[in-house]
């Protein structure tokens, strides 16, 4: 246990991914962002998630990778709904990674917890450690009506029972982008050739992807705003997703 | 077909891969590859590589925005639908419905072959036939009608289609010798037509510029959700927000809140029906005050005498101070944008609403300014025929002809209007009295059961064709459609059918009607456009044009706004407004709560509810998927000890339905509502028996201006049937509790 440890606080050591080329990170201002679902859609089309039936769903299994939280405040008539996307916030301190047994969620170079599907053999401990309630448990192998798998895009893994699922930021996009970066000579990948299939999709633009090692960066600049807040930021977890407070005028 | 490949030919066709990906006239070329040979891929099309996507742009018709589209293809197959980026109404960005297109393509539901009715009509046993049968059988009885002069007993019935698809159903049936062509859609906004054409003489509507606004007030318009187009909305509104130094600000006015309510900063409640006596309340504020700068502020002054805000606080429940204030903000903020639309245009006095919003764009100086409205340029199309969209008073008057004794022969295309109209205008029976009806569709609905015989057609993603967004942009848009996938099944587009029943029809019609294929007359059509516009008569020019305008997706032409004469305008407006109170079916006394049905972000009218994502889709106000709700107010539901998931009864004046109780936070307490979109009979798998369809209960009241159904008009009374259920739901707590999830500082308890 004491070498796990060790071996933990040494990769943790902070400003060990500035090493690297990338830290990967998105903002999303809450000030644009009109709850409309089309980043809901877009993350089930490109990462292949499943259908869990209604009967799965009312258990809350359900399987959504990003999902549109909703906040109520005053009463009927001053009553105001605010809206905020929660999805993995892929932690530099990620509590969900010191939990798990077998090291299948990991960081990675480039700042992302990662999922190593066949690694992963279902204690559904980092479940239980992650404070943002965005990982999903496979409790079955699911099936997709005939013929509705030929839209599964081949990039991407179908996971199967037993096996703990969550938001990779769309790491097929990254490694195909690095690639085309690779075969055009390039060492890095340009700011904007990388976007996620709910940041593609976002209709009022409320969300930037981007590295933030690159002080240039589009997302570095959102970063930098100082509406800029992170969710549960006293459980000192840093996470990559930096939102942006929405503005409130009185009314 | 040589079944040797050697080496060097190998990796020709792989290399080959790379060349010609986007450009969009291969895709026919990909849609032909076979995959019934052991090595499918001896003769690869070019622009195909196994492992490498190719993207084809073409246009999204799930709803009447028409936003452009790209489809990724992988190995042949549709793996991800993304917005078009150089298309104007949506640039790049697309909504969750529009996502969801894959799972029309990939519906196991789908309807894959013709099928002829076998047993009672209605009883919706069907048995499969060939497309010869089907075809042979359909001109038979559509020629004989010809023959006998008897034509006009034919009636085409439509879901809304633009471009040359409505050209060709219009020349058809003139051709055939029938004046009965209609198109139906639950969301036409007839009134807002109606309003427009009123005020500005205007037939196609305006563009909106909500992008460069700085204070955009919204009477009943869910802009964000599920009104025009909400893609565009959805960019220009994040522009207003965020995209210069000045933030733009938004208030909502309506008695439920919307998605739009949601985002506003000010949401304000009033009385369903008072959106119009609002606006004018604020006009009369904005000129009593001296910020109306036209000559003719005494005629203004006089005509809006009556609608002072202290006259209008009691009817609409809304203060007189906050009605100035709101008016002192709209005449400050430049340029500042009202609205209206959705339950406001869905009143009795459903135009006369829509004409004060305008009077209020007009008296605070919006009309023809950026930032405000924009007219839209006459078409500079050859084509485009004017599109024969009915309202409700038309629909049943069609009813009527079709419950007559002379129909013949109704021809329903992708519409579904007896899941789409209340059940009090009988359409299954008008539907079941006309002795021969043809269905075409991509499924099974309601109204396709009571068909004789069913053509299966292509879905959006399978066939040619273009279409005209509207509203426009403000200038002049067209987007190309074109398969991006080899047909799965044994299906044909609307437009090849109809071709291919004028040929074997005959008479004059294969003379008038000459193409062979849609994808050629699409292309005449388009060749006509280019020769038109270009003068170049040649076939090179027009096969770089043509290849050009299917690479993007989309073919556009800027012109300049006309400047439009002040004076003749509010002199037009001053005759146009008009004020009645707003009437609801049933008496306040039995009926007390006024229903407020309301388009589903997700399933519209109901079309999308065979879509499983979209079924899985949390609604984005309750959080709740797979089932009808009723929303009430907290009060309202402590009042009667209503909690959530207690099963209602809701009764109108004409019909009754079940639904669970969702405690909803803004809504009027006089107020219930309930999304459309689920109560199927007959919709697939994922659709069928869920949930409650509240067009079913509502009373056949109209728009009196326009004739369109006002939908908002219904009341209702409720009572608790003893029985519970599970309201399957994603939200949690929705109260922040000092977690400051929205932000430091943010949150209250």
């Amino acid at each position: 246990m004491s070498t796990v440890l060790e071996k933990f606080k040494k990769y943790r050591k902070p400003g060990y991914y500035d090493k690297f080329d990338y830290h990967w990170t998105m903002s999303i201002d809450l000030d644009r962002c009109t709850g409309c679902e089309a980043c809901v859609v877009a993350c089930q089309a490109e990462n292949n998630l499943p259908i869990v039936g209604e009967q799965q769903f009312a258990m809350r299994r359900e399987m959504k990778w990003i999902r549109i939280e909703r906040y109520w405040e005053g009463e009927y008539p001053n009553i105001k709904l605010q809206f905020i996307p929660m999805l993995c916030q892929q932690c530099d301190q990620a509590p969900c990674e010191i939990a798990c047994p077998v090291f299948a969620t990991y960081h990675n170079q480039d700042g992302l917890n990662t999922q190593v599907y066949n690694r992963c053999i279902g204690t559904r401990t980092c479940a239980v450690y992650c404070p943002y309630e965005v990982r999903f448990f496979n409790w079955f192998t699911y099936e997709w009506d005939e013929p509705l798998e030929q839209q599964l895009n081949p990039d991407v893994t179908v996971r199967e029972k037993g096996v703990m699922e969550k938001c990779t930021f769309c790491i097929q996009r990254i490694r195909q982008a690095k690639d085309a970066a690779k075969d055009d000579g390039r060492r890095r990948v340009r700011d904007g050739e990388v976007t996620p299939a709910c940041v593609q999709s976002c209709p009022t633009e409320a969300m930037v992807f981007g590295d933030l090692n690159d002080p240039d960066s589009r997302v570095s600049k959102m970063a930098r705003n100082p509406r800029g807040y992170h969710v549960l930021e006293e459980l000192n977890t840093t996470p990559s997703i930096v939102y942006l407070k929405r503005v409130h005028t009185d009314g | 077909m040589s079944n040797k490949i050697n080496r060097r030919d190998f990796l020709k066709f792989v290399g080959a891969g790379t060349i010609g990906a986007g450009a969009g006239f291969l895709a026919a070329d990909v849609s032909k590859m076979s995959t019934e040979f052991l090595i499918p891929q001896v003769n690869l099309p070019e622009d195909y590589s196994p492992g490498i996507a190719t993207w084809y742009n073409t246009v999204c018709t799930l709803c009447s925005a028409g936003c452009g589209i790209s489809v990724r293809i992988r190995e042949g197959r549709a793996k991800k639908i993304e917005g078009n980026r150089s298309h104007p109404v949506n640039q790049g960005k697309l909504c969750a419905v529009g996502q969801a297109g894959l799972n029309v393509l990939y519906n196991p539901d789908r309807i894959k072959t013709p099928l002829l009715r076998d047993g009672e009509r209605g009883s919706g046993s069907f048995r499969p036939i060939g497309w010869d049968e089907a075809l042979t059988t359909i001109s038979g009885v559509l020629g004989t009608l010809k023959i006998q002069k008897k034509a006009n007993n034919a009636y085409l019935l439509s879901g809304a289609v633009s471009g040359h698809l409505n050209d060709l159903f219009a020349l058809f049936m003139d051709q055939l010798g029938s004046q009965n062509y209609l198109q139906h859609e639950f969301s036409y906004p007839a009134s807002l037509y109606a309003a427009n054409k009123a005020c500005f003489d205007e037939d196609v509507l305006p563009y909106y510029d909500i992008r460069n606004s700085k204070y955009l007030l919204s009477f009943g318009a869910d802009y964000l959700g599920a009104w025009l187009s909400p893609v565009h909305h959805g960019v220009s509104y994040g522009h207003l927000r965020q995209g210069t130094g000045q933030r733009g600000r938004c208030v909502q006015i309506e008695p439920r809140m919307s998605l739009s309510g949601a985002n506003a900063d000010e949401w304000i409640a009033a009385r369903p029906g008072s959106e119009g006596m609002l606006a004018l309340a604020m006009a009369h504020s904005i000129v009593e005050q001296g910020l109306y700068a036209g000559a003719d502020a005494g005629d203004w002054q006089q005509a809006l005498a009556a609608y002072s805000p202290a006259s209008v606080a009691g009817p609409s429940g809304i203060s007189a101070a906050r009605i100035v204030r709101i008016a002192t903000e709209f005449a400050a903020a430049s340029p500042s944008l009202a609205i209206g639309g959705g339950a406001a245009g869905a009143s009795t006095n459903g135009t006369a609403n829509l004409v004060a919003v305008n009077v209020l764009n007009f008296i605070g100086g919006n009309i023809g300014e950026a930032g405000g409205i924009l007219f839209n340029p006459a078409s500079t199309f050859s084509i485009d025929a004017p599109r024969p969209r009915a309202g409700y008073q038309e629909m049943l008057k069609l009813f009527a002809s079709l419950s007559g004794d002379d129909a013949e022969v109704l021809i329903l295309h992708d519409t579904n209007p007896v899941f789409t109209l209340p059940s009090s205008a009988n359409v299954a029976a008008a539907v079941m009295a006309v002795p021969y009806v043809i269905g075409m569709s991509s499924f099974m609905d309601e109204t396709m059961a009571l068909a004789d015989i069913i053509l299966p057609l292509d879905t959006y993603l399978e066939v040619w064709g273009d279409s005209i967004p509207d509203p426009g942009v403000g200038f002049a848009v067209a987007s190309i459609a074109q398969p991006v996938v080899k047909r799965l099944y044994d299906t044909r587009s609307a437009g090849d059918i109809i071709l291919a029943l004028a040929h074997q029809i005959g008479g004059e019609l294969p003379a008038n009607m000459p193409w062979t294929s849609m994808e050629n007359y699409i292309m005449e059509m388009w060749r006509a456009v280019y020769q038109g516009k270009s003068n170049d008569s040649s076939d090179h020019g027009f096969r770089k044009f043509w290849l050009s305008i299917l690479e993007s997706g989309v073919w556009g032409e800027r012109s300049p706004q006309q400047a439009r004469p002040r004076q003749a305008m509010s002199q037009a407006m001053l005759s146009a407004v008009h004020m009645t109170q707003p009437s609801f079916a049933g008496n306040e006394s039995e009926y007390r709560f006024v229903m407020q049905p309301y388009l589903s972000l997700a399933f519209q009218d109901g079309r999308g509810a065979n879509l499983p994502w979209l079924q899985e889709l949390p609604d984005p106000l309750t959080s709740v998927v797979y089932n009808s709700w009723v929303e009430l107010n907290p009060k309202t539901a402590a009042e009667l000890a209503i909690h959530e998931g207690d099963v209602l009864l809701i009764e109108s004046t004409v019909g009754s339905l079940e639904a669970p109780a969702f405690i909803y936070q803004a809504i009027r307490p006089d107020v219930v509502a309930m999304p459309i979109g689920q109560g199927h009979g007959n919709y697939g798998r994922y659709a069928s028996g869920r949930g409650s369809n509240p067009i079913e209960i509502l009373a056949p009241e109209t728009d009196i201006d326009s004739g369109g159904l006002a939908w908002s008009a219904t009341r209702v009374k409720i009572s608790k049937t003893g029985r519970r259920v599970h309201v399957i739901k994603t939200d949690g707590t929705t109260r922040d509790l000092g977690r400051n999830i929205l932000g430091p500082g943010h949150g209250h308890a």
